[in-house]
Order: C-alpha cells, then structure tokens, then sequence
C-alpha cells in the first residue's frame, strides 16, 4: 500500500529533536561556563544550535501541513492541544517569579527596612512609561483580533495591515522597555526589589521578543499565501501566545507596578 | 475507508458573518482606530509630558542595595546590563558628578 487510510500524521524521522537536545546542553553548560569562569565559546554555539533547530524543525512543519497537507482537523486538533499546554506550562514558570515577588514584598524583611519598596528604592511611577505600556499591548490584542477577523473574512490588504500594526506596537513596546530599563535609578543588583522586578518584567520582555517574531513569521506566511480563511492555526497559534503576553503583562503591571509602589 | 470531515467549527469567530452586536472585522477595525490607537497616542502624549530629567535620589551605602556578591560576567563586572552613570550609582557612589 502506498497510501494511508487514516487521517493521522506519521512524521517522517527528523534530526531536529536531536540537534535541539545537544543545544539545550550546549546552552546550559554554556551559561555555566559563562557565569562562573567568563568563557562564551559554549553558549555561543548553543545558541547557534537552537536558532538553527528551531528554523529548520518549524520550516519542515510549515512544509508538512501547508505543502504537503498532513495537517487534517485531527492532526490541527493535536496542534491545538499541544500549544494550549505548551502556554500552559509558560504560566507556570511566570508563576515562580510572581511567588517570589510576593513572597518578598507581602513579608518585607527588617533589613530592608521593614516595607515595600525596600529603603532606597525609588519605583517607577505607573502612570506614566508603565500605563503607556498596558495600553500599547491591549491595542495590540485589538490589532490581533482585527487581523484574525480579516483573515476569517478573506480579506487580504486588511489582515496584512492589522498584523503590521500589532507587530509595530509589539515593537513600540520593547522600544519603550528598554528605554525605561535605562533610566529606573535602581538595577538588578538593588537587593529583592531588583532582583524580582527585572527576573518578571526581564522574561515577560522576552517573550514579547518571541512573541513579535513569531507574529512576523505569520506576516510572512500570509504574504506567501499560506493561509486560507478557514485554515490559519500557526496564525491562531501566534494569537494565542499574544494574547498570553499580554495577560501576564496586566499581571505585571498590577502587581509590581502599580501594588508594588 | 474514508474519515468524513469534520468542519473545524469556531463560536463567534465564524467565517465572514458579523452577526447580531457585530463582531467581524469591521468591528474590530473600528476599535482600533477609535479606541485603541488614540489610547495609545494620548498615553504617548501623557509619558513623554510627565518626563523630563529629575534630580537624582542622595547616594546612601545601603548594605542591602549594590549587592555584588560576584561580579557580572562582562566589562569590568561591576556594571548592570542597562547602568546609566547619571542615576547608577556604583557601591561607592556615583561615578559621574
């Protein structure tokens, strides 16, 4: 038989599991060998590794489901499951660090004076960058959802455009981070309040970054018409991780900005 | 034996119907332009107003700020990533007047 009777995926072997493995060790042992004895060969090369594993993996997905057509409603479904979780287990490691900013500014110690913020420690004011923050990522969650009902709607100029202005605003903010990041008087070395505030806000900043790429991929993909109106999930899959941003970042904001002030 | 497909359905979100409190693209565009955007402008307007350089905080040797238990793996390691001489201090003050 050369073809199959079910609706599955069986995917081909693949050496990219592999190469994303050795990266993972190349990158933690290179963080090691960075932090502890100041030699970056190792990360260097892990981080060359796990870009490269995750262009040429994600490039054979899109080649898969979009080429090739192994991407049926139960394997989208699979693909659905499998981001939910995924997202699922980011909330879980965003958790850790609002656990350590409670745990930390709920109790204040005594030797940084007894309250929060610590003694010394002049916060940021959040209504002014911070506020301006929060709006940018709830248009963009605006954009998004504009850019998702245009493409439902077949309309190609309008979801180019909505998806052009989330990735901008996207951009805006990190442009806004880093500036801000620049000018707060305190740093991460500023005992607890440093420490938590730039560990959440530096890893949500992050995955902004990651967030605005994989937006960007999608621009791409539409421009080459990979997406049809009823079948778009790696953009679906984009919005939902957008979105996730933005949730932690209202999380943020609250907490650390606004509470923590 | 043939699958039959299942349609992929989506609540809301379907296809190009706007339906009753309209929630197509239209909707969402005028969201944007009428509440998103100018949000975000009058945000701008509000931060860049509020900015400005302010003097900055009296050097005090807290033992609990400055921590540097180990040096930063770049420069000369007693620099943070993102140190601004103007409102950095340094563990022994402020390194530009």
């Amino acid at each position: 038989m050369t073809h199959q009777t079910h609706a599955y995926h069986m995917v081909n072997p693949s050496p990219w599991p592999l190469t994303g493995a050795l990266s993972a060790f190349l990158l933690t042992s290179g963080l090691i060998m960075w932090f502890h004895f100041y030699y970056t060969l190792l990360l260097a090369t892990g981080l060359l590794a796990s870009a490269m594993t995750m262009f040429q993996w994600w490039r054979d997905v899109v080649r898969e489901g979009t080429y090739q057509g192994h991407h049926t409603p139960p394997v989208q479904k699979g693909l659905r499951y499998g981001m939910v979780l995924f997202i699922i287990s980011e909330i879980f490691f965003f958790a850790g660090f609002f656990w350590a900013f409670y745990h930390s500014s709920l109790a204040p110690t005594p030797q940084t004076g007894g309250h929060w913020p610590p003694t010394g420690i002049l916060p940021l004011n959040p209504m002014e960058v911070p506020l301006l923050n929060t709006a940018v990522l709830l248009a963009s969650g605006v954009t998004i959802t504009w850019a998702h009902h245009s493409l439902m709607e077949a309309n190609r100029k309008e979801s180019a455009q909505a998806l052009l202005m989330t990735i901008a605003l996207g951009a805006y903010f990190t442009y806004l981070q880093m500036s801000e990041y620049s000018e707060t008087s305190f740093t991460i070395s500023d005992g607890i309040y440093g420490s938590t505030f730039f560990m959440a806000t530096g890893f949500h900043g992050l995955h902004v970054i990651i967030g605005t790429t994989f937006l960007a991929t999608c621009y791409i993909r539409q421009q080459m018409y990979h997406f049809t109106s009823s079948h778009h999930f790696g953009f679906e899959a984009a919005a939902w991780y957008w979105h996730f941003v933005d949730v932690v970042w209202l999380f943020l904001y609250i907490s650390i900005y606004w509470w923590g002030s | 034996m043939a699958l039959p497909l299942r349609p992929l359905s989506r609540g809301l979100a379907s296809a190009a119907k706007e339906g009753h409190g309209g929630t197509g693209a239209r909707t969402w565009r005028l969201l944007t332009f009428v509440l998103a955007l100018p949000s975000v402008a009058l945000c701008t307007l509000n931060a860049y107003l509020h900015s400005g350089n302010r003097p900055r905080p009296e050097f005090i040797a807290y033992p609990h700020l400055r921590i540097r238990t180990k040096r930063f793996p770049w420069g000369d390691g007693n620099h943070t990533l993102f140190h601004n001489s103007h409102v950095n201090p340094l563990p022994t003050g402020y390194e530009s007047p």
